[in-house]
């Protein structure tokens, strides 16, 4: 990229704090690091082999998370507050590829006669009264489960302060919840599409609801860029 | 030309973008907007709305995890 004048950096005088000072090489503690994982997983592996396979997704999906910067909160809430779209069409590719995958097994199954797996939950007003209070406290904390649990691996205080209450809020939740089955979801109905709308339409209609939502985040980002 | 400090340390997103978007109104042309961040996450969501406003943008980082964007207010 060719620019016409000195950079933006070497015009400002006022910052002093020049990065003079040489940044840590941190090669050693990676290597160290991936070993430390391989051996780990290698020892978890011996115990059971999905215990070894889930410990190499989470390190996978964490990294990713990080690098990506990857993150439920912001591609909900960047929409409204700066018209990026960039993470929603993330969030919506993620959703097109698990409903290929989730769609497979669960047919999978169905076809087999057995019953459909996946977490098929009541829905009613408390889903919507949920997702505001969990969306506010998310915006607040500064990250939803996954953001809050990445940026504590960043070593970023506030989100270990958020984790805590997570975790707390979480135990309460668990703790309570049976009392809301009992008084509030119980005559709430557990709505699994294709039962509803059969296989293709179920399937191809999400795909299609998804790629009408992707083309309307393309259409907003690029109307605000105006 | 004046240079302005924004002291965003310890605000997570979206807090340092707010901030900024308030304080570049506030600038005159010319002025260039210096923000001071430790928040990785608003290492992306700064630069690319200061970007998708036409302002050039520059990102260095001070010390690990500690990063200064520039940003020339040219408009």
């Amino acid at each position: 990229m060719e620019q016409p004048q000195a950079s933006l950096k070497s015009r400002v005088h006022t910052v002093t704090a020049k990065p003079s000072v040489k940044k840590k090489n941190q090669l050693g503690y990676g290597i160290a690091l991936l070993a430390a994982i391989i051996l780990f997983g290698v020892f978890l592996s011996n115990i059971k082999a999905p215990l070894a396979i889930r410990w190499m997704l989470g390190i996978a999906l964490g990294f990713v998370l990080q690098r990506s910067r990857f993150c439920f909160t912001a591609a909900t809430r960047d929409p409204f507050l700066t018209g990026s779209t960039s993470l929603l069409r993330a969030v919506l590719i993620a959703i097109m590829i698990a409903t290929v995958g989730f769609a497979a097994i669960q047919y999978n199954a169905f076809s087999a006669g057995k019953p459909v797996p996946g977490n098929i939950s009541p829905v009613g007003i408390h889903t919507i009264i949920g997702g505001i209070i969990f969306g506010i406290g998310a915006v607040i904390a500064g990250g939803c489960a996954s953001g809050t649990l990445m940026r504590v691996g960043e070593a970023y205080i506030m989100n270990m302060i958020a984790l805590v209450f997570f975790i707390a809020g979480s135990a309460l939740g668990a703790y309570h919840f049976g009392w809301w089955k009992a008084n509030v979801i119980k005559n709430a109905p557990s709505i699994f599409l294709p039962n509803v709308l059969g296989w293709p339409l179920a399937f191809f209609g999400q795909l299609v609801l998804l790629f009408a939502l992707y083309w309307l985040a393309l259409w907003w980002d690029y109307r605000k860029a105006e | 030309m004046a240079e302005v400090h924004l002291d965003c340390l310890g605000e997570a997103c979206p807090v340092p973008l707010i901030k900024t978007q308030n304080k570049l109104n506030q600038l005159n042309v010319g002025d260039i907007l210096i923000v001071e961040i430790d928040h990785s996450c608003a290492m992306k969501n700064v630069p690319e709305w200061a970007r998708k406003e036409g302002y050039p943008v520059e990102i260095e980082e001070i010390e690990e995890g500690h990063w200064y964007i520039y940003i020339e207010k040219n408009k």
